[in-house]
């Protein structure tokens, strides 16, 4: 937020228009248009009828990171594709929020022994907020995923003082 | 046409680089070590006319094996000093399929490619050389297919050693 950038004390100014700030950030999560593997067709579940991301804001897949908040990353990453995630991501405007969907994403999974190229976890590739467990994980802990990064958006600061917790 | 009546037509028309064949076998009940083999039948090729063998069987009346399925290698084992080649050609006119094996060495692991004889060979020779380090001479286009252009060493090697890192990515 430019000149009120996280300068402010708490008061009753500062702390609605936090929350309103917030609240507009995390009810409104474009996610990208990015499937590398079978976590792909979850999240295609998720964005269908049954399940239903549009619930939560989240539901306008883009086609470009240039438009996009999150990037779920669902799937198996190698290391050909790690350099052009890392660009993708770098594309973001921020504030932007990485998933890591799966077990691949989050850590290798099955190939984290014998996968010669799969890069053992997102995570050392571009900053993750949220990992979810799963191989693949279900519809409903894509969605669990998302209202923990919705919490975690409502918990930031965007004009007051950070809150320091222990 | 099964497996008994091609390698016959094989033998008759003399098709070049025909070293021998192997067939499934029971296990011998006397000797404990001889465990049988399973699988498909298979004829042996020597790896350096297997071209001039394809074409042979592509362009006989007979068998008109017209279609390679496959074009695959496997590495036994780091102590074997081979590569095992595997082919398996289809012939959509005659309904009847054949594998080919061929033994690569492994120290000198060059043999011509078969993409003047089937095209479709192309990817399936790229993928061998970049996974088993084989060169395959007169190959159109010998870049690699899947691993990164940089990538060192061949994976499905036996003897393959896993890289530290990678465009300083950790491998670890």
């Amino acid at each position: 937020m430019g000149l009120f950038e996280k300068q402010f004390e708490d008061n009753v100014l500062t702390t609605n228009v936090d929350w309103l700030l917030n609240w507009c950030r995390l009810s409104s999560i474009w996610p990208m248009t990015f499937g590398l593997a079978c976590c792909a067709i979850e999240m295609m579940a998720v964005g269908c009828a049954h399940h239903d991301i549009d619930r939560f804001g989240a539901g306008a897949f883009r086609a470009s990171p240039r438009q996009a908040d999150l990037m779920i990353v669902a799937g198996t990453v190698n290391f050909k594709m790690a350099e052009r995630i890392k660009r993708l991501y770098d594309q973001m405007p921020s504030p932007k929020y990485a998933i890591a969907m799966g077990a691949c994403a989050t850590g290798g999974g099955p190939y984290y022994k014998y996968g010669y190229t799969v890069v053992k976890g997102v995570d050392r590739v571009v900053p993750v907020d949220v990992y979810i467990a799963g191989c693949p994980p279900r519809p409903e802990a894509l969605l669990e995923g998302l209202m923990k990064l919705q919490e975690k958006i409502q918990a930031s600061s965007v004009i007051r003082k950070p809150i320091h917790t222990v | 046409m099964n497996f008994q009546g091609i390698y016959d037509r094989i033998r008759s028309i003399q098709a070049p680089g025909v070293t021998g064949m192997d067939e499934p076998r029971e296990p011998n009940p006397q000797d404990k070590k001889d465990k049988g083999r399973s699988g498909d039948p298979y004829v042996l090729v020597d790896p350096q006319r297997l071209p001039e063998f394809l074409e042979c069987l592509r362009d006989d009346p007979s068998l008109k094996f017209e279609l390679m399925a496959d074009l695959t290698a496997t590495d036994p084992s780091k102590e074997d000093g081979y590569l095992w080649i595997n082919v398996q050609l289809l012939s959509l006119v005659r309904k009847h399929r054949l594998a080919v094996k061929c033994l690569l060495p492994k120290e000198n692991a060059v043999m011509p490619s078969s993409v003047s004889v089937h095209r479709g060979a192309q990817w399936a020779e790229r993928e061998c050389s970049e996974m088993y380090g084989i060169t395959f001479e007169g190959h159109p286009d010998p870049r690699n297919i899947l691993l990164p252009e940089d990538w060192i060493g061949h994976p499905l090697r036996k003897d393959y050693e896993f890289p530290e890192e990678y465009h300083g990515i950790s491998c670890k």
